[in-house]
């Protein structure tokens, strides 16, 4: 492949990585497998990009890949060691406006969104990240009306977590 | 506002908090190789197909090859080897079909579909060897039986004409026995490889299928 399609891929990604980094903390628990779930996603969007046309934003294409690979395609690895969990590590914040509060309130929903099963993560992922239900039913290959009744159950079920 | 939007509108306003890579590093990673199931698949249907064929040609092309014709005729020997080398052909067509049909930016329960898919084209595969061997185990031990002088011998020694009835029947059991408890266990340790590998993948498509009930 050119590598005028590698820069133009990679700067893309650059820019998007959050998106990435969200789901990697949401499927795994420590840092290791972040990294490894974020390699395998970062490989299986390359593999994808050529047939990326541009009909959508680059973002909305890599929700849908990167949601695949970590609910369907990524195995995890034996390799890894066992290191520090999430809740133990701090994480290093760039130009860090956000106060206690928010990252107290921001830890304690991750919390909260990884006691759902894989597809339930999905569906909140995708609703906290503002997506609309026509999205969300695309992206899982489900129908908008099913995509919506699953997703109030789902706001219930982690209401209750939240609260218990 | 309820307490799910504010932690939605905290949510959107959080900030890189991740480690984040340099395009350099990204550069890097997407050199590196994948690990994912499909091509977990991919590498065992190779195998598959590879260990199978082998095993065929063993059969086909071992010292029962000559009693084998003799006992079929020329054109149903030779007929059958044909057939089973068109069948491996269309079971690698099939599998390369599925198997490019499968990609990373497909709806997640068309993409699991898909994976299901192509593995059920090997299942069908193995399905069709495990018969193959049955039938063909079967007559090779029964050719053995009729083809060693000395047995032969005592199969149609006049002392035996009385048992010979009971022990083919014993001994045509014996062999389909014995290839049925072969061909479970290579069938057992198959479903374990799968059903490791896929586990996760079928749970989370019985979910998504819940959903659309």
């Amino acid at each position: 492949m050119s590598s005028d399609l590698e820069k133009e891929f990679v700067e893309q990604l650059e820019a998007n990585q959050n998106i990435v980094h969200k789901i990697c903390r949401l499927y795994t628990d420590n840092q290791d497998a972040h990294n490894d779930l974020f390699q395998e996603v970062t490989i299986q969007l390359w593999k994808a990009y050529p047939k990326f046309r541009g009909d959508s934003k680059f973002s909305t294409w890599m929700y849908r890949v990167a949601l695949n690979t970590a609910i369907t395609l990524y195995r995890k690895s034996k390799r890894r060691v066992k290191t520090q969990r999430y809740e133990t590590v701090e994480f290093k914040i760039e130009d860090t406006t956000e106060d206690d509060e928010t990252m107290e309130q921001l830890t304690l929903l991750y919390g909260a969104v990884k006691q759902l099963n894989d597809i339930e993560k999905a569906l909140v992922f995708l609703y906290l990240e503002d997506k609309n239900y026509r999205e969300i039913a695309e992206t899982l290959g489900i129908s908008e009306v099913n995509a919506r009744v699953k997703m109030n159950r789902i706001k219930t079920k982690l209401t209750n977590i939240i609260n218990p | 506002m309820d307490q799910l939007d504010i932690l939605k509108s905290k949510w959107q306003s959080q900030k890189r908090d991740f480690p984040t890579y340099s395009t350099a590093q990204l550069t890097g990673l997407i050199a590196k190789k994948s690990s994912s199931i499909v091509k977990w698949i991919f590498y065992i249907a190779i195998g598959e197909f590879l260990l199978l064929t082998i095993l065929n040609i063993f059969m086909m092309d071992s010292d029962q090859h000559d009693k084998f014709v003799m006992m079929l005729g020329k054109p149903l020997y030779y007929g059958s080897y044909v057939l089973s080398y068109v069948v491996v052909l269309f079971f690698i067509y099939r599998f390369w079909k599925n198997y490019k049909n499968i990609s990373a930016d497909q709806p997640a329960r068309q993409l699991m579909k898909n994976i299901l898919k192509t593995r059920k084209t090997m299942k069908w595969y193995i399905w069709y060897n495990m018969i193959y061997v049955m039938i063909f185990g079967v007559i090779a031990a029964v050719l053995v039986l009729f083809n060693d002088p000395a047995l032969s011998e005592l199969i149609e020694s006049a002392e035996f004409q009385e048992h010979k009835v009971r022990f083919m029947a014993g001994y045509i059991t014996v062999m389909v026995l014995f290839f049925a408890v072969f061909c479970a266990v290579l069938y057992g340790i198959y479903s374990l490889i799968y059903g490791i590998l896929l586990r996760r993948l079928k749970k989370n498509y019985q979910e998504l299928k819940k959903m659309e009930i």
